[in-house]
Parts: structure tokens; sequence; C-alpha cells
């Protein structure tokens, strides 16, 4: 194996690298649990092909399971990276980051807690007023633990998001400066930031409004668990979770994308600069992952028409930053640049295509006349997944490649390359799936699936396996890479 | 409509794969062109541009006329349905084809989602079934037969079986 000891020691030579072993902790318990979630889910997609017997009441408790998973291993592994990077250019308290990882672990054991010992299986938007509605079927005490979970996982990310807010400002002044609006309004900014600062400085702004909004319809929804005559609107309700929803898994490549501006340049020679152009896109993007939230509401004829208008006409428009700028930037800085790939770099890249190409039929589910035959099928879902493992997710092992690189040009060898193809052919297998389900009509979240769905089931399952392999080969490279070093 | 959108969805897909795959093609170094054309910065420009243009386009071309518009025409009949853990109340459940029907939907206890399936399992519409609030979307059914109700917004447990048929004749 090369020697790859002294990529830790190189990894923490640039700059302050507060809680880079919290990092590494984290990315390998996103790794770990991203396996576990995702067998889960082949469950899911096998009870659903009838190839396996579950019981409906299992199989929601799954599916709320891998749902507030999927959505804290995306946070997790998105805040790692944007803490290592952001490391480079400002001072950041290591303490608070463990503390976050505390709050987060916590909120997960009550999580899981909740759903696998109280039975709760209210889906992880906990959709007001269901968690105080179960049917018979859970308690309000495992309602409560599950809110409650959630609650020290959003304060888990606001503590993180406080603390690299007080950072940026510390060393750039305010957020203004941290945004490049200078560099916007004015042509020009002394000390402009590099991407990494614009990028977190803007998920910070929105996504800390987004938990704060989340945090309020948790603690509404507990207290309404034993006060029933406490209510809230349930439009109002709705809003606010999909509002927060909305924003926080968008967050996870916001931050995860950071890796793609660092890293990529040490393979192509060319830095990643902060242009006006970039700065604009990430000032609209904060904006706009605020606005286009109601695109989760186009089936909610009682909402305001200019909010729906919003949500269609946003979707689109928030399209335009990732296509426009991350994407043809990269393709730019991709071509004849002498590119070395391997395990980072490929994963790094592909990455960048699953979000962009994921976006694709969300901007489409997100038109108004096709929501309409489209929301709530396995469309969604196939958004998502596509989004998120292809996009993500692979931002993330491409990370955890880099992080553990050798110290000297390995390509892609042997088990990488094939870890990877089967990374990328089964997640890709895994949300086209999802999409040909939404196509042919099939809801989503339904545990029994009728004899003419089946096909597509099956061959998500499949799939889902191959992509499963794929995971373990990136993951155990990592673990085993991390230990080689550890020993060294 | 929606094995159109799986079409144009997958050909947007397949067409970033394509512009990725190509950068990746000609990713090795070059020695008599080390750097991208100058005109780079005019391209994203046009693409820009172009992207807006078309956004534009198909925002006129899909909300106008506004999609909502849900108002009970002369002739038209209503049909309420109401949701509950875990069944529908529909009423009335036969309606007569080709003129237009307002369904007004609401629930019980907590959300749901009214999804119209016509016979051969396509869905035609849908709306929520809110607490506490009435949505309202119109249709014209063009064809008898028996079509189903599903619902569409998880729960409970009989999520996958809430399921309720309205004949059209």
């Amino acid at each position: 194996m090369a020697n790859v000891s002294a990529l830790v020691d190189r990894s923490t030579a640039v700059g302050a690298k507060p809680a880079l072993t919290a990092v590494k902790l984290s990315m390998g318990l996103g790794g770990l649990a991203l396996v576990l979630l995702m067998l889960l889910g082949l469950c899911m997609r096998l009870a659903q092909g009838g190839l396996l017997s579950m019981e409906p009441e299992l199989f929601y408790e799954i599916m709320t399971a891998h749902g507030a998973g999927m959505v804290g291993i995306a946070a997790l592994t998105g805040a790692g990276i944007m803490w290592f990077f952001l490391a480079r250019h400002v001072q950041l308290t290591a303490a608070v980051y463990w503390l976050m990882l505390c709050c987060f672990l916590l909120g997960v054991a009550l999580v899981l807690g909740a759903i696998f010992v109280g039975r709760f299986a209210g889906a992880w938007t906990f959709l007001y007023p269901l968690p105080a509605h179960s049917g018979g079927v859970w308690e309000t005490g495992a309602a409560a633990v599950f809110l409650a979970g959630l609650l020290s996982i959003g304060t888990a990310f606001l503590l993180f998001y406080l603390e690299t807010g007080r950072a940026i400002i510390a060393r750039y002044g305010n957020l203004s400066q941290a945004l490049a609006w200078p560099l916007l309004l004015r042509g020009s900014q002394d000390d402009a930031p590099p991407p990494a600062v614009v990028a977190s400085a803007a998920v910070i702004v929105f996504n800390g409004i987004g938990i704060v909004v989340g945090a309020a319809v948790l603690a509404i929804s507990l207290i309404n668990l034993y006060a029933p005559s406490f209510t809230i609107d349930p439009l109002l309700a709705k809003n606010m979770i999909y509002f927060f929803g909305h924003v926080f898994i968008n967050a996870t490549i916001y931050m995860a994308v950071i890796a793609v501006y660092e890293i990529i340049p040490e393979y192509t020679g060319r830095p990643w600069k902060t242009s006006r152009t970039f700065a604009a896109a990430w000032s609209a993007i904060m904006l706009m992952v605020l606005a286009v939230y109601p695109h989760h509401l186009l089936q909610d004829t009682v909402m305001p028409g200019w909010a729906l208008a919003i949500g269609q006409v946003v979707s689109y428009a928030a399209g335009l930053p990732v296509i426009v700028v991350t994407a043809f930037s990269l393709l730019v800085y991709l071509t004849r640049s002498g590119m070395r790939w391997d395990l980072a770099s490929a994963l790094l890249v592909t990455g960048v295509f699953g979000w962009t190409a994921g976006v694709m039929p969300a901007i489409v589910d997100a038109v108004i006349v096709v929501n309409r035959v489209m929301h709530n099928t396995l469309w969604v879902p196939g958004h998502f997944h596509f989004y998120l493992l292809i996009g993500e997710m692979a931002m993330a092992f491409g990370f955890m490649a880099w992080l553990t690189r050798a110290d000297v040009p390995e390509g892609l060898p042997g088990a990488s390359y094939w870890g990877f193809l089967a990374y990328l052919i089964g997640g890709t297998g895994v949300a086209v799936t999802f999409l040909i389900g939404g196509a042919m009509s099939v809801p989503r979240r339904w545990a029994v699936h009728v004899p003419e769905w089946f096909m597509q089931d099956r061959a998500a399952a499949f799939f889902a396996l191959i992509s499963i392999i794929g995971t373990i080969v990136l993951l155990g490279r990592y673990l085993a890479r991390l230990a080689a070093a550890a020993k060294a | 409509m929606q094995v159109s959108v799986l079409v144009v969805s997958l050909v947007l897909m397949i067409a970033v794969a394509a512009a990725f795959w190509r950068a990746v093609l000609h990713s090795a170094a070059d020695e008599a062109q080390p750097r991208p054309s100058g005109h780079v910065e005019g391209y994203r420009t046009g693409l820009f541009w172009a992207l807006v243009v078309l956004g534009a386009v198909a925002a006129v071309a899909t909300l106008r006329p506004w999609p909502y518009d849900a108002s009970a025409s002369e002739g038209a009949i209503v049909v309420t349905a109401t949701g509950s853990q875990w069944s529908w109340e529909i009423a009335p459940q036969q309606v007569p084809v080709g003129r237009p029907v307002v369904f007004k939907v609401t629930s019980n206890d907590v959300n749901h989602g009214f999804g119209v399936y016509d016979p051969d399992g396509v869905m035609l519409f849908q709306t929520q079934a809110m607490p506490g609030y009435v949505n309202q979307v119109r249709y014209t059914f063009a064809k008898p037969g028996k079509y189903r109700v599903l619902c569409m917004e998880y729960c409970g447990l009989v999520h996958h079986d809430m399921i309720e048929e309205i004949e059209v004749r």
C-alpha cells in the first residue's frame, strides 16, 4: 500500500486544522451509517417488490429511520467538509465541533430509540399533526423523543453555524465582506474571500434561518403532544416544515461542494477564484434557496397563488447557478488541464455531475402542471436520490479519498476503480428506477405495492445492492488508510 | 404526460453526462492550447441568457392559463371528499363523463393526498387533503369507467390501503 502516513501530516500542515480528528471521525461515521441505511433502503425496495415479507408497521419505521438518517448523514458529512476547508482561512474553535458532534449523536440516539423502541413512524418530515395522531401505532412519548432528537440535531448544527459565522466575521469584518459584495457591487475588493468562505457565509445565513424555523415548528409539535389545545394552523405548520426541510437538505450539498472548490485546483493547477460571477451566484442562491420552498406545496391550492408561482419559477432559476457557474466552471477548469485522475478527483467531478443532472427532474417536477401528476410519486425520491447519492455523497467520498490519498500519484487502481464504478452505476440505477416508478404513477411511501409495480421495485433492489457494494469498497479504503496512518 | 416528462428529464440528464464526459476526455494537457479559449466567459453568458429565455417561455406557457382555476363553471358537478385515518368519504361517488367536476377535498385528522387514477393506473390529478382547509381541483373525465382514489400523503399505518373508487358514467 502506498505510504499514507505522510498525508496526515500534510493535511495539518496548511493553516490551522482544529478538530481534524473530529472531521475524520464524522466522515467515517457518516460512511458507516450510510451503509446501514442503504441496507434499510434495500429492504424497503425488496418489500415493495414482493421479495421480502415485512409488516407495514416495520416498513414505515424503517422508512422513517432511513429518511431521518440520510438527511443527518448528508448534513454531517457536508459540515465536516465545510469545517475542514474553512479552517484554512479562519480561526475555528475545535471544541465547538466536538460539541456539535455530541449533540448530533445524542439526537441520533433519541431518533433511533423513538423509532425502534417506541415504534414511531411519522416519517422524517413529522408533518403536523401526524406525530400526535398515530392511529394507535405509537405512544405520545415516542413521538416526543423523536421530535426532541431532531431538536438536538438542529441545535448541533446551529452551534456549528454560529461558530463558523463568528469566525468568518472575526476574519472578514462582516457578512457582506465574506459574501464578496464589494467585489460584486464595485468590481473589486481588498482581501476578497476565497470560494470556501463565500459559500460558507451563504450557507450560514440560509441554513441558520432554516434551522430556527425548524426548531420552532418542532417545539410547537412537541408541546402539542402533551397539550392538545396548544395548536398551530396546519397550513402554517406545513409551510414551516417544508421550509426547514428544503433548506436543510439543500445546505448539505452547498457545503459539500466546497470540497470541489478547494481540491480540484490541486489536480488541474487552475485556482478556483471568487469572481463577480461566483459572488453573484452564491448571493442569488442564498436568497433562492429560501424562496423556492413552495415547490413542496404545489398541491395545496389554498396557498396564495403568488407563492405557488414563485415555487415554480424560482425552482427553475435556482438551477442556473449550479449549471452556469459551478458545473460550467468545473468543465472549463478540467479541459486541457493535464488533470490527474484518481479516486478523489473522479468522485468530486462525479459529485458535480450528480448535482447538475439531479436538478433536472426536480426542475421538471416543479412545473405546476407536471407536479399535479408527479407529486408524491416515486419521482420525488428519484430526484433526491440522484442529487444526494451521486451528488452530495460522491463529494463526501471524494473528500474522504483525498484525505487518505497517497503521497505519490496512484491513479485508480483495482478495487478503487471497481468500487467507484459500482457506486456510480448502482446509485444511478437506484435513482433512475425511482424516476421510472414516478412515471408509472407509483405513489411514494407505500409499504405495499401492487404486482404491476414490482418490476421497477426489483430492478431498484438490484441496483441498490450494487451501490451498497461500491459504498463498502469506498468506505473500506478510507477506514483502512486511516488505520494505516494511525499505526505509522 | 408522465412518459414525456420522463423522456425529457432523461434526455437532459444524458446531455449533462455528455458534457461532463467530453470534458473528461479532453482533460489531458495540450501544449498547443494550454489554456481554455478566451471566449469562455462569452459562452457562459450566452448559456445563461439562453436558459433565461427558455425559462421565461416555459413559465408563460405553463402558467397561462393559471393552472389552479377550480371555479365551478356552469353545469359543474361538485364532489366533496374527506380523508380520515384511513378511509375516504366521497359524495357523490358517481359523476358524469364530459362534464366538469369540482372536487372539494379536506381531512378530519392529518394530511392526506387525494390522487385520482384512471382504470389503467395512470394518475390524472391530485390535491392535498388538509385538516381545517378545503383544497379544490377541477377535472373533466373524458371516458367512463371505474377510477380509483389513492392516498398520496403519508398518513400512518394504513396509508397504502386508503383507496376508494369513483365511477364515471
